[in-house]
């Protein structure tokens, strides 16, 4: 049973921007609408800087769902969270919860106008007609229904960014972390296990490193 | 919900994202920009749509409308990533990635990714239709109306002044056939003024390159670097400028491969780096030799390698180890001993190993002697013409290394076929079918014909210069920007006097690009703008910075009135006079068909173009094995082909029966002979491992036999696989051919063309053909040259840029002397420096000025700033600002300051300053600033907008960092030095 | 009089009760439940052209809609083109 994910890997990400216009392409997304974003943390700090692409994760116990008033989120068989933009009365109460910024709302101003809340729909579309006109002025393209992947995953310059069944990205971050010898700095074993610190090794592999070099 | 079902691990993933977020600074260049621009963006604005509408679909019938699925290649840089366009009724409506290809797996960058916005037309900020400047506004006119009057200008002007008063800046972006064209176009009107990008982009690598080992390209690919062991940026951003290639980069790293990355910046790619160096904008020679010095003390060179393929090591040697010690290089470059030792020891360690550049390394004043430093350090490891090894070049335009090899160059005919050379003429007139004596006639003189025109990078001076000084009849009194935008040239201040004194300005673009705002804000009238064509408008062919050659399909009609550019020179050159030549009619011949383009008119064959003109005259680089045929083949199969070789396994095509076994993809340049004898194409240059027709190369034997009484020639048992000669050999020709007694394995027809020929000029490539089959390479087989006795510089020298900030460094580096000529116009080098000493130019100026690229952006930046899914991204021009710099001036972050540079204004001597919003971060040092060179459209704080035509700016305008660079170029080429100059910055 | 009075109690009634007969105007929320319109299930979708399709499955068939999916997935993965 496919369970949909993203995964960007932060070692590959170059913060190129690809996945960005590859969504607002793929759904025409209007201007000030951002679906994903890539952020970079640790801008110009020499063995700091680390690029990330974030868009709606589609959590297993969405937040997003769980504080909607009008409960118009769903989650499909595959564990895409979706939801329905008649229902949706532009409150911002998903916006404040998410962790990751995902709710986006296409208005802007200084008097609470937002107008209906849209987000990365891992290009799954929405509740209308599957590839139906509708479907894509509301939600965008449906590329699931098509037998493809969300754009961005498909586009990523580096193939950073990983998107799709679960089991498959875990294999193939698996077989990149078995080549580098290590993982992900960003989230890896230093953040896990460790003090926090992004570039944390286990403590038998220790070792003083001069600045602006790594192994 | 979620924070109540709480496990004992539970909440503290929560804790920890929100620990670690005000640790790291997320302020990055994207997000603190676009915070402050919501609103600017036009058009499909959010608030104007209805609640729950998310944007207008293009084909809204959802059920009739066949789709077509069109291949072709994106047009934003030189990787060449394939995009499969989705038509519906002509309309784009979908693109998908390629998974397929070779070269980009299907990977796309943010440009890439946003092509089909080229298909999109409600609230296009194209050129619509053509407009003529008039009482200061932009009038529409039509097409024919436009035509007639501008060649009756263009004839007048030429009448009074000659054809050489004409400039004609021709386009890194036109497809390869559309360049040929053009580069044909500019030689039937007469006068060899003519450039294109290339000259601000590599002109140094390519003349560097060609005069140590005879090609000036990308040695091996992007895909030869996973066969790597060490890769050394030096000069390159790949990551926001070939973000694709990183791709590669990144697979070889991860498979062990050593990343090196030197910049004055701590950029995206040196985020990915094993190892990064700092070092002073410029002092790129000191560096390689640092490195080179440590090599040579440790004995690390390839000793072998360079005694039987390289001339000159021992005299760089000795050089490099008097002069560039290390208390030298790190006085001069700024980087210590240990980092130098370092890097010398990853790379002799780690062997192949490439050096990777692009402007980092060619936009200086000794450019030339910088790409030459980076040669002989490939040489000197013994990693040149070998699989992972050698000098990777990063092209920068989509087609740049096309419209080198066969476009509108000053000094070269396709081909690279000298100008000087009264052969390349007869040689080109004959493949053209166009009568010499005619074409002779069109020049001024025949000592105008020979002679190199001016470059795209002076062309400012070709008008405003004194007329004695300059090396032709007249000044230049006509500009045509064919696909060339006017912001990436340096001295912009400079650029609007000129533009008040050109008599005529066309401008040919898909977008009226900042040559319309420029002219319009200081002239009246005297410019017309004529919209030409995409690249997804048109079919052809674009060679990508690997010399691979890829064919791209017709995506939809030329959209508006918009018509393509082989179809705008046809109907010029119908006005001009010189269209049957333009076509190759001659004696009952026609060289091309004209085919039927938009709106039922004629224009030339692009396939006929490639056939004919291409295939049938570029035998020096080896274009001619490249028919339509095969290289659309390798288009409709890229499956077959193989990752890290870039060769095909096997395949037949299905359309054509075509067997693909043994090419190498896109047939990389130079594929010698015609397309009959399936030469596979060459991946990796000057690699002597493989047979001629397996994909093997040499060193060409283009500098002669012997120097000095040592041997230019390859030492014996250095040779091709299977070469029937074991040891070095010249330059084939009909003489060699018959002293070897191979002449009588041509055929009859072969050897009537072949008769008094070369390898470079016989026409039935039968001396290539038969060269090849003993296994021998047809340019001969030498040694590659450390020392290039014939330039100013034999050994690559650094020297100080014109504007330094160091005196005692310019007093011991010092730069070349004037020259009168260079050219055709008198180029300043040390009296400007020494000017710029005497007045202090470095105290009142402390700070580096360096400029550089962004992914979301490409070239002069019109195009993709008037995308908004990519200007949206970047809505701010900026500059990146040291904290330490930035709080010595009091300023902060994403604030608005002055930059300021020795560059005049001058109508009133007034230095040139820029308005541009501060990112202060650590990546620069804190005696350097970083503009991005993308932006136009504000000069020097003011907004061009009034000076656009309505509705075709674009969405995002800024400074333009080249309105502020100064004077300074290369010795041998006049690229231009916007890589380093001085400025001072303040807030506004 | 009293018929009066009775007319009056019979349209205050009448008044009164006009609100029954009517439906809610307020939608009732099922809390946790979601509330919006059905959505079709991916592999159950007509048939895209071929042209739009990423592979090829049987529709209404989950697991041949699933195979082709994470077979198309593993094209992110550059090492099945590169070692393919």
């Amino acid at each position: 049973m496919a369970r949909m994910k993203f995964l960007c890997d932060a070692e590959r990400c170059i913060e190129c921007n690809g996945c960005v216009t590859a969504c607002k392409n793929e759904h025409e997304v209007p201007w000030g609408v951002n679906r994903r974003r890539v952020v970079t943390i640790n801008d110009g700090v020499v063995g700091a800087e680390k690029s990330i692409s974030v868009a709606c994760m589609h959590c297993s116990d969405a937040p997003c769902m769980a504080v909607c008033p009008v409960d118009c989120f769903y989650r499909t068989d595959d564990g895409v969270v979706l939801h329905d933009k008649d229902l949706c009365i532009g409150c911002g109460y998903c916006f404040y919860a998410c962790p990751f910024g995902a709710p986006q709302f296409p208005q802007a101003g200084a008097f609470g106008l937002r107008g209906k809340m849209d987000k990365c729909t891992f290009c799954a579309g929405g509740p209308e007609k599957d590839q139906s006109a509708a479907e894509f002025q509301k939600y965008g393209r449906n590329r699931l229904s098509e037998g493809k992947l969300p754009a961005c995953a498909e586009m990523c310059s580096t193939k950073a960014l990983l998107g799709g069944d679960g089991d498959v990205i875990a294999d193939i971050y698996r077989e990149r972390v078995l080549r580098r010898g290590r993982g992900s700095e960003v989230w890896g074993w230093g953040t896990a296990y460790g003090p926090g610190r992004p570039g944390a090794q286990p403590p038998q592999q220790q070792q003083q490193q001069p600045s602006g070099t790594r192994s | 919900m979620l924070l109540t079902r709480k496990a004992t691990g539970q909440a503290a993933p929560q804790q920890r994202l929100s620990r670690t977020i005000p640790i790291a600074k997320t302020i990055d260049r994207r997000t603190f920009l676009k915070r402050s621009g919501v609103t600017v963006g036009a058009g499909a604005v959010a608030s104007q749509l209805p609640f729950n509408m998310i944007g207008e679909a293009e084909a809204k019938n959802e059920e009739t409308g066949k789709f077509e699925v069109r291949r072709t290649v994106c047009t934003h840089c030189s990787v060449g990533c394939a995009v499969d366009a989705v038509v519906q009724n002509g309309v784009w409506v979908r693109q998908e990635p390629v998974f397929d290809s070779p070269l980009s797996l299907g990977a796309h960058c943010a440009k890439g990714a946003s092509v089909r916005e080229h298909g999109i037309t409600h609230d296009s900020h194209r050129l619509k239709y053509p407009m003529k400047l008039e009482g200061g506004k932009w009038k529409r006119m039509s097409w024919d109306q436009a035509y007639d009057e501008i060649s009756k200008k263009m004839l007048e002007i030429r009448k009074q002044s000659g054809p050489d008063s004409l400039f004609l800046v021709g386009s890194s972006k036109h497809n390869n056939e559309q360049a040929e064209l053009l580069c044909k176009w500019v030689r039937l009107w007469g006068s060899n003024n003519t450039d294109h990008q290339a000259r601000i982009c590599h002109s140094t690598t390519v003349a560097g390159l060609g005069q140590t080992w005879g090609y000036g390209a990308m040695t091996g690919s992007y895909n030869d670097e996973q066969n790597s062991k060490s890769l050394m940026f030096l000069g390159s951003n790949a990551a926001e400028a070939h973000p694709v290639s990183m791709l590669h980069t990144l697979h070889a790293r991860e498979n062990g491969c050593k990343v090196i990355v030197v910049d004055p910046r701590f950029t995206r790619t040196a985020a990915k780096a094993d190892m990064y160096v700092r070092h002073r904008s410029g002092s790129d020679v000191a560096f390689l030799f640092g490195v080179l010095h440590h090599i040579f003390k440790n004995g690390w060179e390839d000793k072998k390698y360079l005694h039987d393929r390289v001339y000159g090591m021992d005299e760089v040697k000795k050089e490099v180890m008097a002069k560039w010690t290390p208390a030298n290089v790190a006085e001069a470059t700024g980087v210590p001993e240990e980092q130098v030792f370092a890097v010398a020891k990853t790379l002799a360690e780690n062997r192949p190993g490439f050096i990777i550049w692009a402007m980092g390394q060619t936009q200086h004043t000794n450019a030339n002697g910088i790409v030459r430093a980076s040669n002989i350090l490939m040489l000197a490891l013994g990693n040149v013409g070998r699989s992972g090894g050698g000098c990777n070049v990063y092209r920068g335009h989509d087609n740049v290394q096309g419209a080198t090899d066969v476009g509108p160059n000053p000094d070269t005919l396709p081909g690279y076929y000298p100008v000087a050379v009264p052969g390349s003429w007869t040689h080109w007139a004959k493949v053209w079918n166009v009568d010499i004596e005619w074409l002779k006639k069109q020049y001024a003189s025949e000592a105008m014909m020979a002679k190199p025109g001016m470059t795209v990078s002076r062309w400012i001076d070709g008008v405003l210069e004194k007329n004695e000084a300059i090396d032709q009849d007249s000044n230049l009194r006509m500009m045509i920007f064919w696909g060339h935008a006017p912001n990436s040239q340096s001295r912009g201040s400079e650029m609007l006097e000129a533009m008040k004194k050109l008599d005529l300005m066309v401008v040919i673009d898909p977008y009226p690009s900042a040559s319309a705002a420029m002219f319009a804000k200081v002239r009246k009238d005297g410019a017309y703008l004529l919209p030409a064509a995409t690249q997804f408008e048109t079919e052809g062919s674009v060679t990508a910075s690997n010399r691979s050659i890829q064919w791209r399909e017709r995506v939809i009609e030329p959209l508006f009135e918009s018509r393509t550019d082989h179809m705008i020179m046809y109907q010029l050159a119908q006005k001009l006079g010189f269209a049957d030549q333009f076509i190759g009619k001659k004696d009952g011949k026609q060289l091309l068909r004209l085919v039927k383009g938009k709106g039922g008119m004629d224009e030339p064959s692009m396939e006929d173009t490639l056939r004919n003109e291409i295939n049938g005259g570029c035998w020096t680089i080896g274009y001619t094995g490249q028919s339509p045929e095969r290289i659309q083949a390798h288009m409709r199969n890229m499956h077959v082909f193989d990752v890290k070789t870039t060769r095909a396994r096997g395949g037949k095509d299905a359309k054509t029966g075509y067997d693909l076994t043994g090419d190498y993809y896109g047939l990389p340049w130079p594929c010698y002979g015609n397309a009959k004898i399936k030469h596979p194409g060459t991946p990796i240059l000057y690699d002597t491992h493989k047979h001629p027709m397996d994909g093997g190369h040499a060193f060409r034997a283009l500098f002669g036999v012997e120097k000095d009484g040592v041997n230019l020639l390859a030492e014996d048992g250095v040779a091709n696989k299977g070469s029937d000669i074991t040891t070095g050999y010249p330059q084939f020709d009909h003489v060699l051919l018959k002293k070897l007694g191979w002449w009588d394995e041509l055929s009859d027809e072969e050897k009537a063309a072949a008769e008094g020929k070369t390898w470079a000029n016989d026409l039935s490539g039968g001396i290539q053909r038969v060269a090849m089959k003993h296994g021998c390479t047809p340019f001969g087989n030498a040694k590659a040259r450390a020392v290039v006795w014939n330039w100013p510089d034999a050994i690559p020298q650094h020297r100080e840029p014109l504007f330094s900030p160091n005196p005692a460094l310019v007093e011991k580096y010092p730069t070349h002397d004037d020259v009168k000529v260079l050219w055709r116009l008198p180029t300043l080098f040390k009296s400007l420096q020494q000017q710029a000493v005497k007045e202090e130019v470095h105290k009142k100026f402390p700070l580096i000025l360096t400029s550089g690229r962004l992914v979301e952006y490409e070239g002069g930046g019109e195009e993709t700033r008037s995308n908004p899914w990519l200007a949206e991204l970047q809505q701010d021009g900026f500059c990146e600002i040291n904290p330490k710099t930035a709080a010595d001036r009091g300023i902060r972050n994403g604030e608005y300051v002055w930059v300021s540079t020795p560059g005049k204004n001058p109508v009133d001597g007034s230095n040139v300053r820029l308005k541009v919003k501060a990112k202060v971060t650590e990546g620069v040092g804190p005696d350097t600033i970083f503009i991005p060179f993308h932006f136009s459209g504000w000069w020097q704080g003011e907004d061009m907008l009034p000076y656009y035509p309505e509705g075709a700016a674009p969405i995002v305008r800024g400074e333009a960092v080249n309105t502020a660079t100064t004077y300074g170029y290369d010795r041998i080429t006049l690229m231009q030095e916007t890589k380093t100059t001085l400025c001072q910055v303040a807030k506004a | 009089m009293r018929r009066g009075l009775l007319l009056l109690s019979a349209l205050a009634l009448a008044i009164g009760l006009n609100a029954c007969g009517e439906r809610d105007q307020v939608v009732v929320y099922k809390q946790g439940k979601y509330q919006g319109k059905p959505d079709g299930l991916p592999w159950d979708s007509e048939s895209p052209a071929a042209e739009l399709r990423g592979g090829k499955w049987t529709k209404g068939d989950r697991n041949s809609w699933e195979d082709q999916i994470k077979q198309r997935q593993l094209a992110q993965h550059e090492h099945k083109r590169i070692y393919q």
